[in-house]
């Protein structure tokens, strides 16, 4: 018999997993409750709770170079805090990626802030996929809360997405990032009503007269029309990016981004036509850009590097 | 003779140790505890190794080849397959356990480095292989206060930076601590697939499958920890992992290093103070 059909065979009898499910359905119950409400449930808070005390060990995904920032800068890590959020794209993939990541990420913030941290640093972002599904995907972000001395406990915890050390490098430069920022944006291009409503050479002529793009000429031309298309969505994203951005600070730093245009299905008699999407994520800054903050630089050899942008794993393998 | 005639002859081989001198001649004695180590660092972890004043001694390897219990679960329930979590977890301290203990034979104060994976076997679905590597040190003049709990090696995933790091921070390592939780994730029902048919929405069982099999793999770890009495744990790792399973059935795991402040203060080498560092080559 194989592994998956052992798995989904009748219920057992024994009174310990009878018991086990009992449980489970009782925490079950809470979590839909707890999900549906933004908030923890009971026995999330409690480890938190325990976390902050001391009574468990604080937990950090940061390097051990992040504990060097606890004896110079005052970082200590709390614990570590994390939010997910399962999302299916009926009509936008693009604008999910805005909706799901905002959503995992106010999770996340929410059991850091249910443990007075200063701010959430060390924010790795992941994707999970489940085989025989389609059209949906998991957002998960995961951090290390973590407490400045001499702040006090917040209730509005920064998400600072870089390591603790990168943390105390821009704090010592008058800079706080708090926050990560979102631009995503896609569009069709229909190449009868071609977008900018003007008679374009390229695409939208080419199209009219039933030829695709591969068919438009010996000739090196530039197809204009989905060129503009494409500048067009991209700029849209980016401005998105950018007011996102202005909610919560002053700058952007560090854009991961994705980007593509592609046919849509061929349909008979019908010119093809283009869906065009860009998403763009960064850590947004506050600074005060009148104030500038001298370092002194000086060269060192470094035993361990490490890089500014939030890490994203879009490719992550399938479950 | 002849090897010393050459010796003699040779200034620049007076300047080298007479175990290194041994060691050129092809003269070690195999199989002594002194003698040639083994281990997968590599060359900048090898030097910080050193220089937070230990010695590797050797490669320590622990394996088990589990057997993968039967595990009942409902179609479109959300819920724990604890038997599988069980296995899961079992089948990784035993590698752990076997690996600590070759490091205990070779008077290891601990194990850097560890590496901790787990195998599909291509002739059984139900049997994974799980191996736990790494490399055993031992303080070079024996200072007894950096073992593990109950006298046994520490044991950490940490690289040779991040061990002379963590030095450097006031902390050393205790153990490598874990927690696991397999999961089984609900299937929608068809109805309720069909409603959602062309709409951007979240689909919160699957939402909350994932969140408490990731609370729960935590919270164990957290537990693992306390038990070892640690301070904290760094380094978390959060692996999710489907192991040839079906499609529905996932694992989340933790897994860390714990540690705790180095109790005799005179060990603790001085502190270094991160600076601003901005490599221009980016």
């Amino acid at each position: 018999m194989s592994f998956i059909n052992r798995i989904f065979r009748s219920a057992p009898r024994d009174p310990d997993a009878a018991r086990h499910i009992a449980e489970q359905a009782a925490r079950d119950q809470e979590w839909q409750s707890c999900l549906a409400q933004d908030r923890l449930p009971s026995f999330v808070q409690r480890r938190l709770a325990d976390t902050k005390s001391g009574k468990l060990p604080w937990v950090s995904t940061t390097s051990v170079g992040g504990l060097l920032a606890q004896r110079t800068h005052g970082i200590k890590p709390i614990g570590l805090v994390s939010g997910n959020c399962w999302y299916q794209f009926g009509f936008s993939w693009t604008r999910g990626h805005y909706d799901g990541w905002h959503k995992a990420i106010g999770r996340m913030w929410q059991e850091a802030a249910a443990m007075g941290a200063n701010a959430i640093v060390d924010v790795t972002m992941k994707v999970q996929r489940m085989a025989n599904t389609s059209g949906q995907m998991d957002y998960g972000v995961l951090g290390t809360a973590v407490s400045i001395a001499g702040l006090g406990d917040s209730r509005d915890p920064v998400v600072a997405t870089v390591s603790a050390l990168e943390f105390a490098r821009l704090m010592e430069a008058g800079i706080v990032p708090v926050g990560l920022a979102i631009g995503a944006h896609y569009q069709w291009y229909y190449p009868y009503q071609n977008i900018l409503g003007q008679n374009l050479s390229g695409v939208g002529t080419g199209m009219r007269m039933g030829m695709g793009i591969g068919m438009m000429g010996g000739w090196n031309q530039e197809v204009t029309a989905l060129s503009e298309f494409l500048t067009d969505v991209r700029r849209t994203a980016v401005g998105q990016l950018q007011s996102d951005a202005a909610r919560i600070g002053t700058g952007v730093l560090a854009r991961v981004e994705y980007s593509e245009i592609v046919p849509g299905e061929e349909q008979e008699g019908v010119p093809p036509r283009y869906l065009a999407r860009h998403i763009a994520f960064g850590t947004a800054v506050l600074h005060n850009p009148r104030h500038h903050l001298p370092m002194r630089l000086r060269s060192v050899f470094s035993v361990k590097d490490g890089k500014m942008t939030p890490e994203v794993d879009l490719n992550q393998e399938v479950i | 003779m002849a090897d010393e005639t050459t010796q003699a002859a040779n200034p620049a081989l007076d300047q080298l140790p007479q175990r290194a001198l041994e060691r050129l001649k092809g003269m070690r004695e195999a199989g002594q505890q002194s003698g040639v180590f083994t281990s997968d660092l590599s060359v900048n972890e090898f030097l910080m190794v050193r220089e937070a004043g230990f010695e590797p001694l050797g490669m320590v390897v622990g394996s088990c080849i589990y057997h993968v219990g039967i595990q009942y679960g409902s179609w479109s329930k959300n819920q724990e397959l604890n038997v599988l979590s069980q296995a899961m977890y079992h089948a990784r301290e035993l590698a752990m356990e076997r690996m600590e203990r070759e490091a205990h034979a070779l008077a290891a104060d601990g194990v850097v480095g560890v590496r901790l994976e787990v195998k599909r076997l291509a002739w059984d679905q139900n049997i994974l292989e799980f191996l736990a590597i790494g490399t055993a040190i031992a303080h070079r003049t024996g200072h007894p206060g950096f073992k593990g709990p109950k006298g046994m090696p520490f044991t950490s995933d940490l690289s040779g930076q991040d061990f002379w790091m963590l030095l450097r921070a006031g902390h050393r390592p205790l153990s490598m601590v874990m927690g696991s939780c397999v999961y089984h994730v609900a299937h929608q029902g068809v109805l309720k697939s069909l409603s959602n048919v062309g709409q951007n929405t979240e689909i919160t069982p699957f939402t909350q499958a994932m969140y408490d099999a990731r609370e729960l793999a935590m919270e164990r770890m957290q537990n693992e920890a306390m038990a070892a009495e640690a301070e904290g744990v760094v380094g978390v790792q959060l692996h999710e992992g489907s192991h040839n399973w079906q499609p529905h059935v996932l694992e989340f795991f933790a897994v860390g290093t714990a540690v705790k402040p180095i109790e005799d203060k005179a060990l603790i080498p001085e502190a270094i103070s991160p600076q601003v560092v901005i490599p221009v080559n980016d």
